[in-house]
């Protein structure tokens, strides 16, 4: 049976204004442009979403703590003669708790290889309990439009029939209880 | 991986980490045995959210009136959603999407039971919302908390979207029970059909999953199938009887002293014979699969052309 094999795009998710991009889990996509539209199909049936960037899978440099601790030899990559220094976006997951995003974004390094933004991370946002650092760089991300986010995000918040306090359930439950109470007594 | 001389070393840390409450993250490492277990768990998981909407979307065009119309639109599309998480998850382990779609167009892979079985009525929208999904959201809620960081991130945004589905069909359920004689025997017939089935997604008794032991010891998993079963049994019983539904098991009784809503026993042997594919629907369900993949073909093909022309600069 034929079948695509199409690239693999991290996906970003930014809840309101003014706050951290953060990853949601990634779509595949024949181009950029697809995969923010897949991404708007897969992570965006709630509202809660004013922002969406897609990055190419290939393109994230991405380290554990573990995987740090175990192997540093990824810092001696020489960076190619001829690379330009560019600006890298710099994600971390800081925390153990059951949520449902991964890496949010911290900040940014100036480097000209993935090598060299991790480690210009991890000297410029070091801080306790990072389990795990992603490096993009900034030209590969795309993002949704600002003329994009009323169309794309604003129908979920007017489906409130998605919303499970619209059903009114354990109400019903204890009507039902109490009727059979009243015509036991009877 | 048995033959890495520090294997002993790696599992004993691994295994602490696991017991300190740690994510176990891509690109850390682990047993194969742990991956593979994964692999086998989350693709059979996405496979069962996609085929998950073939049963209720048949009902789509003939819901019975516009709220209850896009109710089920949501429904489903969410659990095409699901599946995407999911198989995102499962590709954070080295399985590709296209193994695991083949594997499930061919027929080897697996998925729920539950979603072999047919939906004759509009009832049985309502009966899959309260049972099949509120046992599904048993197991999905103890997997919020697995060890598996893409796993556990996938099961947590399900859980979130899944108890709206939950919740339409207790609401459902319960308009139709106290409604008309017609509309009750309706939602009685319904649960009459779907109550086994949905003890059976627990799967087998722990005495017969092998597989169990070594998913609690790694944090896949952190109760039993017939822990959950128990206290899913437990928790619809009295709301069923609250609202004059009866539970289709002449052996159900309430044990005093363990508190339990102790059931029958179920029919195991229709539970293999759904699993090795002889269930009710297992051809159709797999033939409407197999009808959407290859329809899909051109827009698959579209999209790749598009995306070729822009890359030529022909299209903006």
């Amino acid at each position: 049976m034929s079948d695509t094999q199409w690239p693999r795009y991290e996906v970003f998710e930014q809840e309101r204004p003014n706050r951290p991009f953060q990853n949601v889990g990634s779509v595949h996509a024949p181009d950029p442009e697809l995969a923010l539209l897949n991404a708007r199909d897969v992570f965006v049936r709630r509202p809660d979403c004013a922002g969406l960037w897609v990055v190419p899978a290939s393109a994230i440099f991405a380290k554990t703590a573990e995987e740090l601790e175990a192997d540093n030899t990824w810092k001696q990559t020489p960076v190619p003669a001829d690379a330009p220094l560019e600006t890298w976006l710099v994600f971390q997951k800081k925390t153990q708790r059951n949520v449902m995003t991964y890496v949010t974004h911290v900040g940014e390094v100036e480097a000209r290889s993935p090598a060299e933004a991790l480690a210009k991370a991890l000297e410029a946002y070091a801080t306790e309990n990072v389990y795990v650092w992603w490096v993009v760089p900034e030209r590969m991300i795309t993002r949704s439009s600002p003329e994009d986010a009323g169309p794309w995000f604003t129908p979920a918040r007017y489906k409130t029939y998605k919303l499970p306090t619209e059903y009114k359930t354990v109400t019903q439950i204890r009507q039902a209880k109490a009727q059979k109470r009243k015509s036991k007594q009877r | 991986m048995d033959h890495d001389p520090e294997y002993e070393e790696k599992l004993k840390e691994f295994e602490a980490r696991i017991a300190r409450g740690e994510k176990i993250e891509p690109g850390d490492w682990m047993p194969e045995e742990y991956r593979r277990q994964l692999i086998r768990m989350i693709s059979q998981h996405a496979h069962s959210e996609v085929v998950g909407m073939l049963p209720e979307g048949a009902w789509i065009t003939r819901a019975p009136n516009l709220r209850r119309k896009l109710i089920l639109i949501a429904k489903v599309q969410d659990e095409g959603g699901h599946g995407q998480y999911l198989y995102h998850a499962a590709e954070t382990l080295g399985a590709t999407r296209e193994e695991m779609i083949e594997a499930l167009l061919t027929g080897r892979a697996k998925y729920s039971n539950v979603f072999n079985y047919p939906t004759l009525t509009w009832a049985d929208v309502g009966v899959i919302g309260w049972l099949v999904d509120g046992a599904a959201i048993k197991n999905q809620t103890m997997l919020a908390r697995c060890s598996y960081g893409p796993y556990s991130r996938a099961m947590v945004r399900i859980c979130a979207e899944e108890s709206f589905h939950h919740k339409q069909g207790k609401e459902m359920v319960i308009q139709y029970a106290l409604g008309t004689p017609k509309q009750k025997a309706m939602v009685q017939d319904a649960i009459n059909r779907w109550w086994w089935p949905a003890l059976m997604m627990f799967g087998p008794h722990d005495t017969d999953s092998p597989n169990t032991p070594v998913l609690v010891r790694w944090g896949i998993k952190t109760r039993t199938n017939d822990e959950l079963r128990q206290e899913f049994v437990n928790e619809m019983v009295p709301e069923l009887h609250a609202v004059g539904l009866s539970v289709p098991d002449p052996d159900l009784y309430y044990d005093e002293t363990t508190g339990n809503w102790v059931h029958g026993e179920i029919d195991w042997d229709e539970f293999w014979r759904v699993i090795r594919g002889n269930g009710p629907c297992n051809k159709e369900r797999l033939a409407a699969r197999r009808k959407a993949h290859e329809d899909g073909l051109w827009v698959r093909e579209a999209l790749e052309a598009y995306a070729r022309k822009r890359v030529a600069g022909v299209v903006s």
